[in-house]
């Protein structure tokens, strides 16, 4: 089974063990400072509100970019405890993914530094880390182990999680700001109706249950596509309902699904040894039963991205999808969601049974420019965003955190369905490739994926043509030495 | 004044009075003065850009890829252009696009700026409904059109179906659908345009010979098609002129609606240009892509305007 890159285990950079003597003295330097601080121009902060966060830095003005979520709206409403603790201010500005990464890109590569923390996607950390934009985290780690609340735990951060967002070259280079991940969401209710498993049994022969193989996946596609008059679960239906539901648009979306696929059917990407694979048998196989699904999806889906396939869930017209796990709290909004309690959550299936199911990892990270007016001032900020309280906040609110903690907290776990199944889903997913070429790599699989979705070439043709275009673009890099 | 003295100067003929030199110059600073606003201006959002474009299209550049550093490669980026399958396709879609598009506009347009040009009562009336489109972004126009497509919901969708138009995967769903779709978006919005172009020059066509092609016997159809129309070939020159380079740069409502696919079926010259240098990062060879459109529409837009001097000179 190929990976899609190099997310080999690496012990998270080690925190130096916290030491009463050196907080003790950071707190009593931060006072003199915080009192120099406010007679010098810097921030108006209380000592007494620190909670062990260092005021050293206040009177700092930090600039943050990230991507419009919910993460980042919530962020931005808890901001000014940060400040009231640190001293520190932060603008929080949020953009959509095309104008963010444009925006970064020209605000790195001019060295304006108009940003000091940007959540980037993780697949543009080749770009971004190895054209050295970016601070190592490491040695930040280090020098601000005793700057640090004690509400922070590195530990906690999920380690997959941070390898695939941070790691590029063996280096850290910055920490998890979501934790989007993929999963199979499906409409429990239909799965445990009497009437729908007697007549699945008698039709496949196995009993109805989420899907383990995408055999499984594929006869259940079909067993609930049903036309406007049919029954479905006891009632006669007015409009027609699909069995399965797919962003099969000319779109990184589809390049996306299809990696889903190709992930258990032994293709993929890039190979483990840096090799391209993307005319690889398990590529082509994967592109082919994806192809094949369209057939139970509903019509118009070549030209559905992520929101269709979103809106096909809620609505009740797709029994089942391989989607973001982030969409989960949509599924269960009462005012945007006719499935609300009806949704189950699962692995992504696999080829045969006893595979191991892999989902794919979808995180963005902070990172701190080399730019950045106060790099340990942006540190405290990105660790203050992954502190339990600021997690358990996202969590919530309907967002996505990054730790441990936060997942398998039982007030969280009773409110969210798919809480668990995202952390189980964190724990096996892999990684698209975060080459600085990826974006382009990205644009070639996006239009023969397209290509083969809507019969322009068959699946072998359309990724043979990417295959060679890839080759092109990556020529004498290839194989790749890190991905 | 000693006016004697001066007439029994020999007469001055050929040489001209000079001015004083110091109201020459000051007028000069005056002129120059008085425009450096605007040259600057155009300096700085025309000259610099293009400059600078030129000299990227020569190197190397990519803002994400440390081993692309602007290092000079001459015409390699050129050379590209010519081997790219990919480029020569969206030129093609290109092409075809705004063949088409125009082509049915001018149509449509000059046949309802016939009509309108005939209207007496409601001609204010209906040309304000006309404006309505013109009026609309081009990125409204696209989400409109989005939602009117949608496989599902969309009414337009719905009514394409009821008249067996379109099967039950909706326009979008296949290539020739989704470019059909966006030569019918432009065409919506930009037909009223020319239908006001015409409107305006048959307006102002001079009644003197329409006078005589009626004492001649000339009925209506042939009034319009041998004298009417003949005059405001100019007007509907321009008017070409205007949709042509305007649809060659056609980006917003490609983007919201079908992104450039299904595959590239409408992946039209910007969307391509876009996605090398804002998606992939490709400066430079963004930068040749650009100038060499540049060039293309300089050429047409040259061409159109000698034809135009011509016919407005016979």
């Amino acid at each position: 089974m190929f990976r899609f890159a190099q997310t080999a285990p690496m012990s998270p950079p080690a925190r130096r063990p916290r030491r009463l003597l050196l907080v003790t003295t950071a707190t009593a330097a931060s006072l003199v400072l915080a009192g120099c601080g406010a007679g010098g121009g810097g921030g108006d902060v209380d000592p007494e509100d620190a909670n062990g966060w260092s005021q050293e830095f206040a009177g700092t003005e930090l600039n943050v970019l990230a991507e419009a979520t919910l993460n980042s709206e919530i962020l931005a409403e808890l901001a000014p405890e940060f400040t009231r603790m640190t001293g520190i201010e932060v603008a929080i500005e949020t953009a959509p993914f095309a104008q963010l990464v444009q925006s970064v890109t020209l605000d790195f590569s001019t060295s304006q530094g108009d940003f000091d923390v940007v959540s980037i996607p993780y697949d543009y950390l080749g770009a971004y880390a190895g054209s050295d934009y970016l601070e190592e985290i490491t040695p930040l780690i280090e020098a601000n182990a005793d700057k640090v609340g004690p509400e922070f735990n590195q530990e906690d951060i999920l380690p997959g999680l941070w390898d695939t967002a941070a790691v590029w070259n063996g280096k850290y280079y910055g920490m998890p700001s979501n934790s989007a991940v993929t999963m199979m969401i499906y409409r429990a209710d239909l799965f445990e109706n009497e009437t729908e498993k007697a007549a699945f049994a008698a039709q496949y022969g196995y009993e109805l249950a989420p899907a383990t193989t995408w055999q499984q996946y594929s006869d259940i596609a079909e067993f609930f596509t049903r036309d406007a008059g049919e029954q479905l679960a006891g009632e006669t239906l007015t409009e027609p309902v699909y069995g399965v539901t797919i962003a099969g648009k000319r779109h990184e979306a589809a390049v996306f699904e299809w990696i889903n696929y190709a992930n258990s059917f032994g293709g993929g990407v890039v190979s483990p040894e840096g090799e391209l694979v993307v005319d690889s048998e398990g590529s082509v196989e994967s592109l082919e039963y994806m192809n094949s699904l369209g057939e139970f999806a509903p019509p118009g889906y070549t030209s559905a991205t992520w929101d269709e396939v979103t809106a096909q869930l809620q609505q009740g017209i797709a029994a089942q999808a391989i989607s973001w796990g982030d969409t989960a709290g949509a599924m269960e909004n009462p005012d945007q969601s006719a499935v609300v309690g009806k949704m189950g959550y699962g692995d992504v299936p696999v080829s045969a049974e006893g595979d191991d199911p892999h989902a794919l990892h979808g995180a963005w990270t902070y990172t701190i420019s080399k730019e950045a007016t106060d790099v340990n001032a942006a540190y405290l900020f990105v660790a203050w965003a992954l502190s339990a309280p600021v997690q358990k906040a996202i969590g919530e609110k309907g967002g996505v955190p990054a730790t441990r903690s936060a997942f398998e907290d039982a007030d969280l776990i009773a409110t969210l369905p798919s809480w668990p199944q995202q952390l189980t889903s964190l724990e096996n997913a892999l990684a698209r490739p975060r080459n600085a070429e990826w974006p382009q790599m990205l644009e070639q699989l996006a239009l023969q994926v397209s290509n083969a979705l809507v019969g322009e070439s068959t699946p072998e043709a359309a990724l043979g043509k990417a295959q060679g275009d890839i080759t092109g673009i990556l020529g004498d890099k290839l194989p790749l030495k890190a991905f | 004044m000693n006016t004697s003295a001066t007439a029994e100067r020999p007469p001055q003929v050929s040489a001209p009075r000079r001015r004083p030199r110091g109201l020459d110059s000051r007028q000069r600073w005056t002129r120059i003065g008085m425009q450096a606003p605007s040259l600057v201006i155009l300096l700085v959002v025309l000259a610099f850009p293009l400059v600078y474009s030129l000299s990227l299209s020569f190197q190397s550049y990519s803002p994400v890829d440390p081993e692309a550093n602007g290092q000079w490669i001459g015409l390699g980026n050129y050379a590209r252009m010519f081997q790219d399958t990919q480029f020569g396709q969206a030129i093609l879609v290109t092409i075809a696009y705004v063949v088409l598009a125009v082509a049915l506009e001018t149509v449509i347009g000059t046949a309802i700026g016939v009509w309108l040009s005939r209207l007496m009562r409601t001609r204010r009336l209906v040309t304000s409904f006309l404006l309505l489109p013109m009026i609309a972004t081009p990125l409204v126009v696209g989400l409109m059109f989005s939602f009117g497509l949608n496989a599902q919901f969309g009414y337009m969708t719905d009514a394409l179906q009821a008249l067996g138009l379109v099967g039950e995967a909706g326009v979008l769903d296949s290539p020739a659908g989704a470019f059909a779709a966006l030569v019918a978006m432009d065409v919506w919005e930009w037909t009223p345009f020319i239908a006001l172009m015409v409107l305006a020059g048959l307006s102002a066509a001079p009644q003197a010979q329409i006078q005589a092609a009626q004492i001649d016997g000339c009925n209506t159809a042939q009034l319009y098609w041998h004298v009417m129309l003949p005059m405001i070939r100019p007007v509907i020159g321009v008017a070409i002129l205007f949709r042509a380079t305007e649809a060659i740069r056609q980006f917003d409502q490609v983007y919201i609606l079908t992104g450039g696919g299904p595959g590239s079926a409408t992946t039209v010259n910007d969307i391509f240009q876009y996605r090398v240098s804002f998606t992939a990062f490709d400066m430079s060879y963004g930068a040749a892509l650009g100038i060499a459109t540049f060039l293309v529409v300089a050429v047409l837009a040259w061409i159109l305007f000698r034809f135009l001097g011509r016919k407005g000179a016979q």
